[in-house]
């Protein structure tokens, strides 16, 4: 691999990170996923996960 | 740079313009072996011949070959046709994949035979054997206890030593190092045997594969949340490299951060040095977890077998751990005198990996929607399409699939007899799911140079994925794996 093809240090790419805060809409997708994610969990342990049980 | 350009490979083409992908050629791969240790059903041993190591204490005694059909031709002609048909198949591959044919026969050359050293030596005595009844028959007065598939461990720390201390070695082999390849093989050829054990507790893996859904999706929902907020706000990171890195940690490593990369339109760079990141860390949870589950949870198998599916990164390490993790659990209770049945851990570790494959283009599919929608909008003639999920499914999983549910239905519609034709057929396939398993093992070492990703500077990248992982991913998916599995048992063995 030539030297202009080697990709950018990583270090280097890092260090140029801007600050980019957290918009409305990412808020909404971890909110929405967060609260799925434990309201099906309460679910599933509240059912005794009978649901998901065969021939037993 | 091994590490880097392996994965570059993987970037470079898009999927429509190679002429074969990965995941199509593990397929044809996977599905060549499967239909050929099928011929036993029509009464033809097609791969009887295939060698494979036994418990040893003579090294003259330490391979046989799979039928007795074949014993005559002698163990070193069959372990050298072993090696001509895998490199045959391989090279074949490669060559469809548009690789250095040359480079990749001298690499795959050497990849095997230390794969295949290495799993003669974990089949070694010594090492290998769990019960005191095996102790008394090979005549030996300790082991290590560490079953045969402790060949998986020495394969991955050779190649972890040839890529640290001897990387011109690992550049030399790179063309041949491809775990994604090998795993994706062994997945399909993986399909028939489950099914085989599925057909005889069909009631059980309905639980296994039910649950095993049920827990994937509590693991996306939450997982990748968190990572991704953790990411964002404790670390600072942009949107283009949180959305990879969260896949990445969160989901399924190298494929995940990839596909996330692929839907926010990030820059090349970024899932290659998430991927990067992803191979060196799955290599260090393949190292611990299953010790670890040995510890504490060797009287809960399936409870350890999803906690390796939920917990481990990429495809190779996390059935890796589970292999590793069904040898040392299985031996440890064969030595309280419980047998189980093999397979069922790796079956149920299998079983997560593969759902959450399945899930990766529908969740790449939803953040393309939301990035392209509220994000960055796309112009005019760039609009999202539904085929994106399509492009980003995970083929080899169809192989998968369809080597499953080709056994089950073969094997619930079948006599006993034939039951146990179909079992010795995939026992001769397992062979070589075996030995691409030590490929896969060996190619992950061989990736691993820590000491190259160091001196790239990604100590900021490691940070996020020590903190989510270690403070949060793997106590999260130990959590989920014992509310789901608590107190389901495989079967003992007949």
């Amino acid at each position: 691999m030539s030297k202009d093809q080697r990709p950018p240090r990583i270090g280097a790419e890092l260090a140029k990170i801007e600050a980019e805060p957290l918009l409305p809409i990412e808020k909404k997708l971890l909110a929405w996923s967060l609260i799925a994610g434990v309201v099906l969990l309460g679910l599933l342990v509240w059912s005794g996960n009978s649901a998901l049980t065969f021939g037993h | 740079m091994a590490q880097q350009t392996a994965l570059q490979g993987d970037l470079a083409l898009s999927p429509q313009a190679r002429p074969l992908t990965e995941d199509w050629l593990a397929v044809a791969l996977g599905a060549a072996i499967f239909l050929l240790a099928l011929s036993l059903l029509a009464g033809v041993d097609l791969l009887g011949w295939a060698t494979a190591p036994r418990t040893w204490v003579e090294v003259g005694k330490s391979v046989r070959q799979a039928s007795p059909l074949y014993a005559s031709y002698g163990t070193p002609t069959l372990l050298i046709a072993t090696y001509l048909f895998v490199l045959a198949l391989t090279s074949i591959g490669a060559f469809l994949l548009g690789s250095n044919i040359a480079k990749f026969v001298m690499g795959f050359s050497v990849v095997y035979w230390l794969s295949y050293l290495a799993w003669l030596l974990g089949n070694y005595a010594y090492v290998a054997v769990t019960t005191p009844a095996e102790m008394q028959r090979l005549a030996i007065g300790w082991s290590l206890r560490l079953t045969g598939e402790s060949g998986y461990l020495i394969a991955l720390l050779l190649g972890l030593a040839i890529a640290n201390f001897a990387p011109s070695l690992a550049r030399w082999l790179d063309e041949a190092a491809r775990p994604e390849l090998y795993i994706k093989t062994a997945i399909v050829i993986l399909g028939g045997f489950l099914a085989v054990k599925a057909a005889e507790q069909l009631s059980l893996a309905s639980t296994v594969m039910v649950r095993g859904l049920a827990a994937i999706i509590e693991a996306y929902l939450i997982y990748w949340a968190v990572v991704y907020f953790i990411a964002r706000k404790w670390f600072g990171f942009s949107r283009e490299w949180a959305a990879p890195l969260a896949s990445g940690i969160s989901i399924c490593g190298v494929s995940a951060a990839i596909a996330t990369a692929g839907a926010i339109r990030a820059r090349p760079l970024v899932p290659i040095m998430v991927s990067s990141l992803v191979v060196v860390f799955a290599m260090v949870e393949l190292l611990i977890l299953p010790f670890l589950a040995r510890a504490f949870l060797a009287d809960q198998p399936l409870v350890a077998a999803a906690w390796m599916g939920l917990a481990v990164k990429t495809d190779g390490a996390a059935v890796a751990s589970g292999a590793v993790t069904e040898a040392l659990l299985l031996g440890d209770a064969a030595a309280r005198g419980v047998n189980w049945s093999p397979g069922w851990v790796l079956g149920t570790t299998t079983t997560i990996k593969v759902f959450i494959d399945i899930f990766i283009g529908f969740w790449s599919f939803l953040l393309a929607y939301i990035w392209t929608r509220h994000i960055e909008p796309r112009r005019a003639g760039d609009e999202l399409s539904s085929r994106e999920i399509w492009q980003r499914f995970p083929k080899f999983v169809l192989g998968f699939l369809a080597t499953f549910l080709l056994v089950l239905g073969i094997g619930l519609a079948a006599s006993p007899a034939t039951l146990k034709t179909i079992d010795s057929a995939m026992a001769e396939a397992n062979i070589f799911r075996q030995l691409f398993f030590l490929f896969t093992f060996f190619s992950i070492g061989l990736l691993s140079d820590v000491r190259q990703l160091w001196q790239e500077g990604i100590g900021k990248l490691a940070a996020v994925y020590v903190v989510s992982l270690f403070g949060f991913v793997i106590w999260v998916g130990l959590l989920i794996s014992w509310l789901f599995f608590y107190g389901i048992m495989p079967p003992l063995a007949r």
